[in-house]
């Protein structure tokens, strides 16, 4: 049983205009003993055009999943059992083949974690930066070729020329992700998910790609999912925040609400784990003691520190707090 | 520059390893019981005769002098000569050399179209039709003997439809054999500029090539098969498809990536051929070099066994050795 959706009356619907949305999202695996796991439960959530939306959530949880379903393509062996993905007024779930691979990488495409296990190793970095806009924008040989160099420039990996020529093996680990990056925006897209791109590189780095990421989104006016594991980066570089446990958002808020004013009790562990202050990582630390139990009404009960008897009987419903800030939980924290 | 090295480094080991194999293989046809002095004067050959002859052949001296004396002549590019034919094993060989490989050459290209495409295309549908085809079709040709395959094309398109020449050797009777340049009758044929006889090599190749060719298909297919689906399923493929990039090019990119254990299958069904096509060449009566061997290995003849056991190893360390640069090309981690 899914818990009935809060649907905002028309007028004041928050997503109007929303450049993606996600509406309903099922995800199941099939697991080994014949049954199947619910990988994601009723996921809803919507992008407006340039804004940059932060989910958050611990491995496990279902970033990657819902980031792959938002292409048309979950994580084999993973299903779509239900929901809609609708971008730029199509249902990207019901979209033909051929229409649904012009919009991948064209309108809609993904910065990959890993760069240099997802390049092809026997293509040049050139090479394959040029064939995003051979493919999607038609362009010619040399016409490619040389916006895969304006792109090398714009993610100001050094030396461009030479690189271009450069296998992924040849390429340091921040390399390669600006490379990555080329690819996911040569075509100009409306929508970039970048799919916890930063977490094999070291700290600077890794401040380095996510600027220059929300930097290149900007000037191509390009919306943006950003999944991290790291709750300081979504803080530093979104509009709004979703907190994602177990395959269901518990939390979404604009940015400075969520950092402030926490209404779900994973939200403030996860931010009292992050947390300068000992005081609050004890804290965290101490509910994180407590062993899963089997699944509960509220999938987050069985870990809760604050859990009462109705989280375990019933699922709490996605209820907005304030405009803007929806949390699901029978007794969100107030401040 | 870095090839160039590659190169000597390789063939700087050629010459220890060839010497090692002829050096077994020498001890091993010695060890066959057999003496070719009582086979040359047949059986009322007188005791005396036979140790004559054996004196006369080199017979009698120890094994290793024998074989340094082998060795000796093989620097000056003699091959010893067979008592059956009476001529020198280098010229049997060079004629007959040339007809196994080019059999053993058209297969193994018939054999490559049709293991790429097939296991390609099982590949793309691990559970569809074609893949079912392929597994049976794979058992199949690993299962039938190519001797017997042979024999059934021979009845169907010889004895039966009258579409293919008679199974005797190269070429029609009638046909006149151009003068030998490369010693593969399709090319001599060409330059000849005599288009009757090409046809009628073509016409002879048919039969053997489809036995050769859609028997040794099998491996080829199936490491096709098992390459190509690990490709498909690589992350690259998959951060490919997830780039809209069409199927067509992802599929040609990961067949790029899934080629070298592919072309290690190739190589070693190219050497092992030589030698293992020698049912097929009986029963079309080829007269190639594979026929040869066998025969000298029947009669204790052991100066042409040897002579294309030489044949055989440097044709293998050249293969190779083209296979091992093929690598480089292939995958631009390797040079590095």
């Amino acid at each position: 049983m899914r818990p009935a959706r809060v649907s905002a009356p028309a007028a004041n619907d928050p997503a109007s205009g929303a450049l993606l949305r996600v509406e309903g999202l099922d995800v199941v695996f099939p697991t080994a003993s014949g049954g199947a796991r619910q990988a994601l439960n009723g996921v809803d959530l919507f992008v407006m055009p340039g804004e940059i939306l932060g989910l958050v959530g611990e491995s496990g949880a279902g970033k990657t999943t819902l980031a792959r379903s938002i292409l048309g393509a979950p994580p084999a062996p993973g299903r779509i059992a239900g929901g809609r993905v609708l971008f730029e007024g199509e249902d990207i779930l019901r979209l033909r083949e051929g229409r649904l691979r012009r919009l991948r990488g064209h309108r809609l495409s993904m910065v990959v974690p890993n760069p240099r296990g997802e390049l092809n190793p026997t293509l040049t970095v050139g090479e394959q930066i040029a064939l995003m806009a051979r493919v999607h924008l038609g362009l010619d040989a040399r016409a490619a070729r040389g916006r895969a160099l304006d792109m090398l420039r714009a993610v100001h990996i050094p030396d461009p020329e030479r690189r271009m020529n450069a296998y992924p093996h040849e390429l340091s680990g921040g390399m390669a992700q600006r490379a990555v990056i080329a690819i996911a925006l040569i075509c100009d897209p409306a929508f970039v998910i970048s799919d916890d791109a930063t977490s094999g590189l070291d700290v600077t780095v890794q401040a380095q790609v996510l600027g220059l990421l929300r930097q290149l989104a900007a000037e191509h006016r390009s919306a943006m999912l950003l999944i991290t594991r790291d709750v300081g980066i979504a803080a530093h570089y979104c509009d709004r925040v979703a907190v994602l446990y177990e395959g269901e958002i518990l939390e979404t808020a604009p940015r400075d609400a969520l950092f402030l004013r926490p209404a779900h009790p994973y939200t403030l562990l996860l931010l009292a784990a992050f947390s300068h202050n000992p005081e609050l990582r004890r804290g965290w630390s101490a509910a994180w003691s407590t062993a899963a139990e089997p699944a509960t009404a509220c999938r987050y009960a069985g870990r809760c520190p604050l859990a009462q008897p109705l989280c375990r009987t019933e699922t709490p419903p996605l209820a907005e707090l304030a405009p803007g800030h929806a949390v699901r939980c029978h007794f969100p924290v107030r401040h | 520059m870095r090839v160039a090295r590659y190169l000597l480094q390789r063939l700087a080991f050629v010459l220890p390893q060839l010497l090692g194999i002829v050096l077994v293989s020498f001890l091993l046809l010695k060890s066959i019981p057999g003496d070719p002095a009582v086979l040359m004067l047949g059986p009322t050959a007188t005791p005396d005769a036979i140790a004559g002859l054996r004196a006369q052949m080199g017979l009698d001296k120890p094994l290793t002098s024998q074989f340094v004396l082998y060795v000796g002549h093989l620097l000056h590019g003699d091959l010893g000569t067979s008592w059956q034919t009476t001529r020198p094993v280098l010229d049997d060989l060079l004629q007959r050399f040339p007809a196994t490989l080019e059999l053993v050459t058209f297969s193994l290209i018939l054999a490559i179209a049709v293991g790429l495409s097939l296991g390609t295309l099982s590949a793309l549908r691990p559970h569809g039709w074609v893949a079912r085809a392929v597994d049976l079709y794979g058992l199949a040709a690993g299962a039938l003997p190519d001797f017997w395959f042979a024999l059934v094309l021979i009845f169907v398109f010889y004895s039966a439809a009258h579409w293919a020449p008679a199974p005797l050797g190269r070429l029609d009777i009638s046909v006149i054999a151009p003068a030998t340049i490369t010693g593969f009758l399709t090319i001599d044929t060409l330059l000849a500029g005599d288009l009757e006889a090409f046809r009628s090599a073509v016409a002879h190749l048919v039969l053997p090539v489809l036995t050769l060719g859609l028997i040794n298909a099998g491996p080829i297919m199936k490491m096709t098969q098992s390459t190509m689906q690990k490709m498909l399923a690589a992350d690259a493929s998959r951060y490919e498809a997830l780039c809209g990039i069409p199927e067509r090019l992802v599929v040609r990119h990961a067949l790029r990536n899934a080629l070298p254990p592919i072309i290690t299958i190739i190589s070693v069904l190219y050497g092992y051929l030589i030698g293992g096509a020698v049912l097929v060449e009986i029963v079309f009566s080829w007269g190639g070099a594979g026929q040869y061997a066998v025969q000298g290995v029947l009669n204790s003849d052991i100066y042409p066994v040897l002579g294309f056991v030489l044949f055989s190893a440097v044709f293998s360390l050249v293969v190779y050795i083209i296979v091992d640069l093929v690598y480089v090309l292939l995958d631009p981690r390797l040079t590095h």
